[in-house]
């Protein structure tokens, strides 16, 4: 086979993956938070006004990196 | 005996953050515009209003779905229902999220690199209103309780 063929093409933005990316990171970081606030909650229900306090900050902490992730769409086109 | 409906402490906490963040919505608009109004005029005007909206809407979601989920299921945070109600608002915030940067990108009306910094700028200033309504807010370490036979 010549070094030069082309076997498959892929055309459009490759930044396009980033934006996959950008949403594959945090909706794997909320699935941890929740499971493990549920975890928790169960293990010890007294606690659940902390526990929905904690799960909050880290549901907004890891949403804002797909946030930013994803409106890099209008610096990056 | 009273009879007020469970609701989970967490609340006022989520409220705050609300409060503390529509408040960081008003400065980072009146700022945002105004700069961005020198910077490319009327577009930059509006994409600093659009960018500032956009970061205080799609952050407050969240705190907004636990404080309804919360009401809704009477303060049951293991009620399946909690959670498709917080989860379901964070699904739909992301697909119109989605929709909204790509409408966005192609308007005319707007300056896309002054949306960008402004939407990047709105984000980390919600985190950080988010962390010091949570310092600030008080959380009993024992609640949301019912002792067999108190109800």
């Amino acid at each position: 086979m010549d070094a030069n063929t082309v076997l498959a093409e892929i055309t459009g933005n490759i930044a396009t993956v980033g934006y996959g990316l950008a949403a594959i990171g945090p909706a794997i970081g909320v699935g941890i938070v929740v499971g493990k606030t549920i975890e928790s909650v169960a293990r010890q229900p007294e606690l659940q006004g902390r526990l929905t306090v904690l799960m909050y900050i880290g549901i907004a902490f890891t949403e804002a990196l797909a946030f930013i992730g994803i409106a890099t769409y209008f610096i990056f086109v | 005996m009273t009879t007020t409906p469970p609701r989970s402490s967490a609340a006022p906490v989520l409220r705050l953050s609300l409060l503390y963040g529509a408040a960081l919505f008003a400065a980072i608009a009146v700022v945002g515009s105004v700069v961005g109004a020198l910077v490319s005029e009327l577009p930059g005007l509006l994409s600093a209003l659009i960018g500032a909206g956009m970061g205080f809407v799609f952050l407050a979601v969240t705190a907004a779905s636990i404080l309804l989920a919360d009401r809704i299921t009477k303060g049951d945070l293991l009620s399946p229902v909690f959670f498709a109600l917080v989860l379901g608002a964070w699904l739909l915030k992301f697909v119109v999220f989605l929709v909204l940067v790509f409408t966005l990108r192609e308007a005319s009306f707007v300056d896309p690199v002054v949306l960008f910094v402004t939407l990047v700028i709105a984000v980390l200033g919600g985190l950080v209103t988010d962390l010091v309504a949570v310092s600030r807010g008080r959380v009993p370490y024992v609640s949301d309780i019912t002792l067999p036979g108190s109800s």
